[in-house]
């Protein structure tokens, strides 16, 4: 359909890396002279520069979660009801936001936050994988990553059913913030059975951060279940995920801003 | 930059990022060397170290101490925080976890005790009292390991303890960790949960490319749609077709049916769950014996020489003659070989010098219901190799340590923390000034 139509057509605006369109048409690539020629390369674009992207964003993402989320995403003892849904959506969402407004103002394709989901999930399974399991010996289930697809999944949808910031904000950027929990809940849960140890109730993941030795993360450094939200006792996790819904909601405007920021001096400067 | 080159370059910068990740690892080395003399000196007297295997009960003196995986090892002792604790270091009063110098799960700890209180979680203690800890560890990976005991202080960092080479054989894959839930389930720690784990990651994994394989699924399609935006300006959006709508509807809401499935199809699988557990533990104090009492005249510290000079006064309110056998300051072990002959090192880092001790003293054995002024001299290279001698550079020139005073019969031993203002020489001793 559409799209198709437009491949004969030479022109003059566009570089295969869509970026660099100083000196005109003549100084890129001077192997496209036919447009079948011009065809094969963005076929190559897709099929190259797209997952290159994607693992760069997502090598990106793991380390700006590394920095911001950090020990609440590396250990299941770290993942409570109160912070660890906080953090991690609120600081997750930066860079969708960014790419968000790239791939929706210059494609119209929703689909910057899942991309950089995957990017991310393979990202983040290989340091887990070879840093946290291969190198420092924790076992696999102790230090497995969070999925933050499906969130990323109804962001881009909504934009997609939208066609508006404000309403992927409202609606994406606040059950993004939401589903978190429930999201990862099936993998979380196992570990929060109670088991008695040594007189003391603790759940499988409590003990498991007290069996698997980490000399230099003391128990008393876990930053969890802190606050006065506790005096709400079993509704903490639902009040987090309502309270945390609003402020990724205005992360992700302050993002999507920025990113439009970013995105349009960079091609405002390569168009000059 | 030709387009390899650009893929190869991206691809470093990828690997680069996740190289970040390697940098907040939980590490550990021993560099008990490395912390400051006044750390090491005025933080955890620690005393009575033994480090065994729990099994056998074997001790292993003068050798690594050999266990197969499974085994267990014990490493218990004693420890007063100290009354000279210096100022610009946070105090044990606050957070303290009983902790090991290993690196990372070589071992599984499986028990860890103060004053017989499981230290599960972080608990506060006291200056100038007696605590005895002992935790017991479980080989899980083979190697030779210097295993330490550990105090983590909130704000302080990690008070490095004594230590044993430990010397780990066998297969990695014999290692099992069962437990037995609240529930009534046993699992064995090392596996449990993974195939939840990797089902939902790999489901996740294919719902995410299947709506990235739906977009993309024209090829090419980055190009065109870019034309494509570009031409229509501001009725871009109206290249979405009604069954982008219908698909985009169909993720949305199939992501939400799907989350909350998980949700509930994982209550009813585990009913019982509780929030992770934190809080202090309360610790019970012991008290020193203060039979034998003392009061430091005067401390001075040879720099050429390596030796320590302390002048004190001791009283002696117990029922038995006493004198002192040993000094032990900043993990240092300094023995009088005509009180306490014959000790060797248990290894060869074992920090103890087995005639390190000179005591001069007017009277062989401290009498009961006497005061004795006497001088200790506690000389050994150690101070050099351990680099307590940059105590010197320290900002309060002030020392403390461990005295111990035994009877006769060596049956009977008293023991004090000592400390005070020390001096530095660097010439020649001084006669001590007259007091
Ligand atoms: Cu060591």
């Amino acid at each position: 359909m559409g799209a198709y139509g437009d491949v004969d057509k030479t022109n003059e605006e566009v570089s295969l890396d869509g970026q660099s369109k100083r000196g005109g048409p003549k100084s890129f690539v001077p192997a496209v002279k036919t447009a079948a020629d011009q065809l094969e390369a963005w076929k190559r674009l897709d099929t190259v520069m797209v997952p290159v992207m994607i693992l760069l964003m997502g090598g990106v993402v793991v380390f700006l979660v590394a920095l911001t989320v950090g020990d609440w995403d590396y250990w299941q003892d770290w993942r409570d009801r109160r912070w660890w849904p906080l953090v991690t959506p609120l600081s997750f969402i930066i860079a969708p936001a960014v790419f968000t407004y790239f791939f929706w103002h210059y494609f119209r394709l929703p689909v910057a936050a899942t991309c950089i989901a995957v990017g991310y999930g393979v990202g983040v399974w290989a340091s887990r994988y070879f840093n946290f399991h291969v190198f420092a010996g924790f076992p696999v289930n102790f230090i497995a990553p969070s999925t933050f697809i499906g969130m990323c999944i109804v962001l881009d949808a909504t934009l997609a059913l939208s066609r508006s910031y404000y309403i992927a904000g409202f609606v994406g950027a606040f059950l993004f913030g939401i589903i978190i929990y429930p999201l990862n809940w099936p993998t979380m849960a196992p570990f929060h059975v109670p088991v008695e140890y040594n007189g003391f109730v603790v759940t499988v993941a409590d003990l498991m951060g007290y069996q698997y030795i980490r000399t230099a993360i003391p128990e008393y450094v876990r930053i969890i279940e802190e606050s006065t939200l506790r005096t709400f006792g079993e509704h903490v996790a639902p009040l987090t995920a309502v309270f945390a819904g609003f402020i990724t909601i205005l992360n992700y405007y302050l993002w999507v801003w920025i990113g439009s920021i970013l995105t349009r001096s960079r091609w405002m400067t390569k168009l000059v | 930059m030709k387009k390899s080159q650009k893929v190869i370059s991206l691809v470093m910068l990828f690997l680069s990022a996740l190289a970040i990740e390697m940098v907040s690892m939980p590490a550990f080395a021993h560099g008990e060397r490395a912390q400051m003399a006044s750390l090491r000196m005025r933080t955890i007297n620690w005393f009575d170290t033994e480090i065994f295997h729990a099994g056998t009960g074997e001790r292993f003196h003068g050798e690594d101490i050999k266990m197969k995986i499974g085994d267990e090892l014990l490493i218990k002792g004693k420890f007063v925080p100290s009354e000279w604790w210096p100022e610009h270091v946070n105090s044990v009063e606050d957070a303290v976890y009983l902790n090991v110098g290993v690196p990372g799960p070589r071992f599984i700890r499986i028990d860890s005790r103060i004053n017989g209180v499981p230290m599960i979680r972080s608990t506060r203690l006291e200056f100038g009292k007696l605590y005895e800890y002992e935790v017991r560890l479980k080989a899980r990976m083979p190697g030779r390991f210097h295993a330490h005991s550990v105090l983590s202080i909130e704000g302080a960092g990690p008070i490095i303890g004594p230590a044993r080479w430990v010397d780990v054989t066998g297969n990695e894959e014999d290692f099992e960790n069962s437990i037995t839930t609240m529930t009534g389930d046993t699992l064995n720690l090392e596996t449990y949960g993974i195939r939840i784990i990797i089902f939902w990651n790999v489901f996740w994994f294919i719902v995410a490319l299947g709506w990235l394989g739906y977009w993309f699924r024209k090829r090419p399609t980055v190009m065109p749609r870019y034309i494509k935006t570009t031409e229509l300006g501001d009725d871009a959006d109206s290249q979405l077709t009604m069954t982008d709508m219908i698909v985009s509807f169909l993720f949305f809401g199939g992501v939400l049916v799907a989350t909350a499935t998980g949700y509930f199809v994982t209550q009813q699988l585990y009913p019982i769950t509780t929030p992770l557990q934190t809080g202090k533990v309360e610790v019970p104090h012991k008290e020193l014996d203060n039979s034998v009492s003392l009061e430091v005249l005067d401390a001075r510290y040879r720099i050429p020489g390596r030796s320590f000079k302390i002048t004190l006064n001791v009283t002696n309110n117990s029922p038995h003659p006493v004198q002192v056998g040993d000094y032990m300051s900043g993990g240092l072990r300094f023995i009088n070989p005509v009180i306490l002959p014959g000790l060797t090192r248990a290894d060869s880092h074992d920090l103890l010098s087995p005639d390190g001790l000179t005591v001069e003293t007017p009277v062989d054995w401290i009498q009961p219901g006497t005061t004795e002024k006497i001088t200790i001299y506690a000389d050994d290279a150690m101070w050099e190799t351990q680099r307590l001698t940059s105590l010197i550079y320290d900002p309060d020139s002030r020392f403390a340590g461990m005295i111990f005073f035994y009877d006769p019969s060596g049956k009977h031993r008293y023991y004090q923390e000592i400390g005070g203002q020390m001096i530095p020489v660097f010439g020649e001793y001084q006669a001590t000034p007259s007091i």
